[in-house]
């Protein structure tokens, strides 16, 4: 019977929330053609993080002393072992770092080519058309495997919905793959995070961003709460740092930092080109301006036009509330 | 003939002769002749060096003689008129153009003296065209003894801050030379009150024959070189302002070492006469910056009294420093100014383009802007999708050969808010007009950052990709907002091919005025004046002052900054630092904004989305009381009647009156 | 230390996308070709670690023949020679069959790390450079921010994910990709490009290499996303609009 084998990804034991989607999509391959949904994770088999695999039929524990820290070389051999013997028709993988680490050798080393960090699967009369993103996601683009089983594919972040866990028993298989010390060829060290006494405005993630529409150095507090209740950075525009209102390290803008978060929040701040030109590289753009013509809204993902003074305290405490 | 018959009259006075000694012994003709040699050739010990080390350098490769009419021109006009040197500080330029004029008429009076000493005079004191000559030397040498004497007052009493050094000092010399020529004037004078064969007439003339020859040697040893180099550094200039010259070869980056330096450099060099104009306007050194015009040509002046012209040392370092190099703004009010001849800009460019096309200047900003002007084509690293998006949001037609103008976006007007409300207001007064235009999709930057920042490997390759889609496009005619667009397009590109017709948005309101409407000051508002900012690049660059003038009279009362038209204040913007991040000292925007506010108009008129931006900024920081910043297509469009559609254009409206 | 470092000319980041008329590419009329910008860092860091421990830089690079001109790039910004896989089919090839033509064009050079960009601007695979490392047998590490020479071989700092980082030892011969942002990139220079032209630049012909092209994946086609990126809005008052606004955080932008 065809298999569709799901690698997860476990953090401190438990399968992360893009592994469970990777599982979702898993299990929506195998219904579509009739196969069997297969799970495997590194970890010992009684490790608490198995009990939510339950709609899986199999379980599969990779257990190995070498294992315990990641390394390409490692998860590359004990990978390619399993899916050796399950002989699976599919293999889903979570698009993490780590997998976007390995996979592609893992691949290779089955005479195959990863389809990544797909978008959509769509299943028509045994043909399986993978869709992802090209050109930073201005194209989307559809494949298929053309050589024989496996098809290898990593899935991106949020594109299918985890499904509640189904706590069921299931039977978790240890694994014991067959790995030689002098094969693992790096060392790893100990992760850790950068040091966070100085302000880094340019890896920072989040960052709510002030600008002349704060009015007073009095009123900063304000978007200074919202920062900390979204554990964000704060930034601010070239007239706030000029004001001596916040420090110069902090301005962003064709003077200042070029930054690129996941999130910029631009709280009173209409949008002139020096600023525009420090931040368009950002991932979401959120304005709030009470002039609707501000240019910030041309380039902003999510606007409210309002008065910050309202909204902003509003925004802080629905941040408290979704985070418990 | 009213000044000129009283000097005639007055030659047939008995009294005003002017006494010369008869008699030479062979001893006296002996001494002085020694006197001669060892005066020339201490003069020319020192000359002799400079002149070779200006000749050692390396010959201007784009340099042509022709057209003579202008350099005669310009001989006539700042030499001979001494226009420059008066215009700018009149009291001391005139006392100035005395002291040059009274040299001139006194080339007759010297060389006559000297050939009295042989025994061989040939002007004689008692006829008529002697006594007439010296008659009028004497008028100029007074002249010239009130106006050295004013001089030494300025220089050691008054002390004008410009004139002194960089540790503060006044040069001695510059005594020592006034006391010099006041003695020679004294000497001539005097001749003129002692009686004919004393003893005191040949002791006056030797007091003068020495002063003469002590002064010969001085010349050369101080900045005095002027009076030999700066007439022929004048005569030779390139021509062009802030010309910026082409790369000879292949081996040509621009100035690196001393062997870079080309014949002109060096000769302008040592034509510096240290007066500090270049300075005294130089918006970096009014606001506490590093860069001294005048120190960065007395740097390469000292750079090849060490090294000379063959050296391979590099041109920045002991004597002049790359931090300083990268604080000019290009304003060009220094080359403006500068009375020798002395072209300025092409030195600091070049001392950028040494530095960046070897890769030697690192700056994180000028980094980014070269690649942002590589990859996106635009100083700003945007997104050119950004731009279509406007372009279709503004409905602007695209440029396709049949329209009479291609419309010249530019960086800010493609991009920046506020460089885009510009596009708005002109292109509202075009509809009006019913002026046909379009705008090209594939434009890019003129490359006017990286040419002044003395990038020539970004330059080239944006001026031709923008030569090859003008030329694709069949444009004719452009007219742009922006006067770096404007001045790099028309001069700048002409290295690379032959560019179209450009003008700037202002010329092109100037000569419509007629057929737009003027506004009252009630209907648009405006109940204040309005003081007008001249861009650099419009003004000194281009000459273009009073077409915006023009613009603002039409629209509301139009006052004057102190610093206005030829010597307007640089907004700070330009020569590529509207891109390089913090300034050290004062901003020079909020310098030039201060000074704008302190006319107390309450509309301050741009001509330039780099002004512009920059103003913008600064007078944020003054909070609500601040004027407010128009362009000068925004002052002209608010007086358009509302809702001008391409429907209503004025040709529209004409067409359907004929149709009546 | 003898370097390569994988470079790939893309189309410039701010294109404008059209899909040609087959449907499966976008239209490269009027399209401009630029070095695929994690490709610059990885150049970038080559280059610091030559001028820190001298060696050589080679730049290798696949596709037609203006693919020479990226590479021309690479050599004015200091790479010391180039090689170029000519062939006006590469899109024919998938990322295995990439990294075979490279694998067989660089099998003499011997050198003691290869350097990539961590992924194209166009394809976004990501995977050229870790599948080039298997085809070659030495080992890799992605998404590296530094590298630093050890006795034993390289000192590499590791990008992890919500800002953890990590440092790996390696031996070499190694192959890095190279995460962009890390390091400021050197602008191309006058000098640059006049000292490059004399540099070699060996031309390999695709055709000429034997590897086994057969694909094991194929892209069909190609379509724009039915929803442009616009600005939503959100009204109501300020704690509705504040609702809104943290529902998008959580389940769109996913920052919550």
């Amino acid at each position: 019977m065809n298999t569709v084998l799901v690698f997860l990804e476990a953090k401190s034991g438990e399968p992360t929330r893009i592994s469970l989607e990777a599982l979702a999509a898993g299990a929506q391959m195998a219904a579509a053609t009739g196969a069997e949904l297969a799970v495997a994770m590194v970890g010992a088999a009684t490790g608490a993080g198995f009990e939510m695999l339950g709609a899986a039929r199999q379980v599969f524990a990779i257990e190995d002393p070498l294992l315990s820290e990641y390394t390409a070389d490692g998860f590359t051999a004990s990978y390619a072992q399993l899916i050796e013997q399950v002989k699976p028709e599919f293999v889903v993988l979570p698009h993490t770092y780590q997998v976007r680490d390995f996979a592609p050798r893992l691949a290779t080393r089955l005479g195959r080519v990863l389809i990544s960090d797909v978008t959509g699967i769509a299943m028509d009369a045994g043909k399986v058309t993978l869709t992802r993103q090209l050109f930073q996601g201005k194209l989307n683009g559809h494949y298929h495997a053309v050589a024989h089983a496996p098809t290898l594919l990593s899935v991106q972040a949020g594109a299918f919905r985890a499904e509640a866990a189904t706590v069921t028993q299931a039977s978790v298989t240890t694994f014991t793959p067959n790995l030689d010390a002098a094969s693992i060829r790096t060392k790893p060290g100990e992760p850790f995070r950068a040091a966070a006494q100085t302000v880094d405005l340019a890896s920072a993630p989040l960052l709510v961003s002030v600008g002349r529409g704060i009015k007073d150095e009095a009123n900063l507090p304000l978007v200074k709460e919202l920062a900390e209740a979204l554990g964000a950075e704060l930034a601010a525009s070239r007239p706030i740092c000029d004001a001596g209102w916040l420090p110069m390290e902090r301005q962003v803008g064709s003077s200042g930092q070029t930054v690129a978060p996941k999130l910029y929040l631009a709280v009173g701040i209409s949008g002139a080109i020096q600023h525009l030109v420090g931040m368009k590289g950002s991932q979401c753009v959120v304005a709030i301006n009470k002039d609707e013509n501000a240019p910030i809204f041309e380039i902003a993902d999510y606007g409210i036009v309002g008065d910050l003074f309202e909204v902003v305290p509003a925004l802080t405490a629905a941040v408290r509330k979704a985070k418990g | 003939m009213p000044v000129v018959s009283p000097i005639f009259a007055a030659c047939w006075l008995p009294g005003l002769t002017l006494a010369e000694p008869v008699h030479f012994s062979l001893v006296e003709k002996l001494l002085l002749a020694a006197l001669i040699a060892a005066s020339g050739w201490l003069f020319w010990r020192r000359f002799g060096v400079i002149a070779r080390r200006i000749l050692a350098a390396r010959k201007d490769a784009d340099f042509h003689l022709f057209p003579l009419g202008r350099r005669c021109w310009d001989f006539f006009w700042e030499v001979l008129c001494q226009a420059k040197v008066i215009r700018e500080r009149p009291l001391p330029g005139l006392a100035h153009a005395f002291v040059f004029w009274s040299f001139l008429a006194f080339a007759l009076v010297t060389a006559n003296h000297v050939a009295t000493g042989f025994g061989v005079g040939f002007l004689d004191p008692g006829g008529f065209f002697g006594r007439l000559y010296f008659l009028i030397a004497a008028i100029f040498a007074l002249a010239c003894a009130v106006s050295i004497a004013g001089l030494f007052v300025r220089r050691f009493v008054v002390r004008p801050v410009w004139l002194a050094h960089k540790d503060k000092t006044v040069s001695w010399e510059s005594g020592v030379i006034a006391g010099l020529i006041f003695l020679l004037m004294a000497t001539y004078l005097g001749a003129y009150f002692v009686p004919d064969g004393s003893l005191a007439v040949r002791l006056l003339w030797w007091a003068h024959t020495l002063t003469l020859l002590s002064f010969l040697p001085l010349v050369p040893h101080t900045k005095h070189l002027h009076l030999i180099l700066s007439p022929v550094t004048v005569f030779l200039s390139r021509g062009g302002f802030s010309e910026i010259p082409p790369l000879a070869d292949d081996d040509d980056f621009g100035l690196v070492t001393g062997k870079d330096v080309t014949q002109l450099t060096a000769l302008q060099v040592y034509s510096c006469v240290e007066c500090g104009r270049c300075t005294e306007h130089c918006p970096a050194a009014n606001t506490g910056k590093e860069l001294n015009p005048r120190e960065i040509i007395l740097g390469l002046r000292g750079y090849l009294n060490e090294f000379g012209p063959a050296s391979e040392e590099s041109l920045l370092g002991r004597w002049n420093s790359q931090q300083a190099a990268f604080q000019c703004t290009t304003c060009g009010s220094c080359e403006f100014q500068c009375p020798v001849g002395i072209e300025h800009l092409p030195v600091i460019v070049g001392l950028r383009r040494g530095a960046v096309n070897t890769g030697e200047w690192e700056d994180e900003h000028g980094g980014k802007l070269f690649l942002a002007l590589e990859r996106s084509g635009n100083a700003l690293g945007m997104a050119h999708s950004e731009r279509e998006k406007f372009m279709a949001r503004e409905e602007l037609p695209m440029f396709d050969g049949s329209q009479e103008y291609c419309l010249w976006l530019g960086c800010m007007g493609g991009y920046d808010p506020k460089g885009r409300e510009i596009i708005r207001s002109f292109v509202e007064v075009m509809r009006y007009l019913g002026t046909s235009y379009g705008v090209m999709r594939r434009e890019k930057c003129t490359g006017d950052p990286a040419r002044r920042l003395g990038n020539d490997l970004v330059f080239q390759q944006l001026a031709e990709a923008n030569l090859e889609t003008l030329a694709q496009n069949k444009v004719k005619k452009i007219v742009s907002i922006c006067p770096h667009c404007v001045r790099t397009i028309s001069e700048d590109w002409k290295a690379y091919g032959t560019p179209p017709e450009i003008e700037h948005h202002s010329e092109f309101l100037a000569r419509h005025q007629a057929r737009l409407p003027k506004s009252a000051a009630s209907q648009t508002g405006q109940t204040g004046q309005t003081v007008f900012h001249d861009p650099c690049y419009l003004g000194r660059y281009r000459n273009v002052y009073e077409e915006p003038r023009a613009i603002v009279r039409a629209h509301g009362d139009l006052v004057e900054a102190e610093r206005s038209r030829e010597r307007s204040f640089c907004c700070g913007a330009g020569g590529g630092l509207a891109f390089l991040g913090e300034e050290q000292g004062a901003r020079v925007s909020e310098t030039r904004v201060e000074q704008l506010v302190a006319t107390g108009a309450t509309t301050i008129g741009a001509a330039c989305p780099f002004c512009n931006t920059m103003f913008r900024d600064a007078l944020a920081s003054r909070g609500e009381g601040a004027p407010q910043l128009l362009d000068i297509a925004q002052i002209a469009a608010a007086a358009l009647p509302t809702s001008v559609k391409e429907s209503d254009s004025l040709n529209m409206q004409e067409e359907r009156r004929e149709e009546k | 230390m003898k370097i390569i470092v994988a470079i790939k000319q893309v189309p410039e980041r701010d294109a404008r996308i059209r899909i040609d008329s087959a449907g499966k590419w976008i239209a490269l009329d009027e399209i401009e070709f630029r070095m695929n910008e994690s490709d610059a860092y990885a150049l970038e860091e080559a280059l610091l670690l030559k001028e820190a421990h001298g060696g050589e830089v080679v730049v290798l690079s696949a596709g037609p023949e203006r693919v020479g001109q990226t590479i021309r790039e690479a050599l004015a910004k200091g790479a010391d020679r180039g090689i170029h896989i000519a062939s006006d089919k590469l899109g024919e090839y998938d990322a295995l069959g990439v990294a075979r033509l490279m694998a067989a064009a660089i099998a003499d050079e011997q050198a003691d790390l290869i350097l990539t960009g961590l992924q194209s601007d166009d394809l976004g695979l990501g995977q050229t450079g870790v599948i080039l490392a298997e085809l070659l047998g030495i080992p890799h590490s992605s998404l590296i921010l530094k590298i630093e020479k050890t006795e034993a071989g390289i000192r590499v700092l590791r990008e992890l994910e919500d800002g953890w980082f990590q440092h790996i030892e390696m031996t070499t011969p190694a192959l890095l990709t190279i995460q962009s942002g890390n390091t400021r990139l050197r602008y191309a220079t006058l000098m640059g490009i006049k000292k490059a032209r004399s540099k070699e630049l060996r031309v390999v012909e695709a055709d000429a290499i034997s590897v086994d092209a057969a694909r094991c994946v194929s892209l069909d086609s190609v379509a724009l996303p039915s929803r442009q990126k616009t600005t939503q809005m959100l009204t109501g008052t300020p704690a509705e609009a504040a609702a809104a606004l943290v529902e998008k955080l959580q389940q769109e932008v996913r920052v919550l």
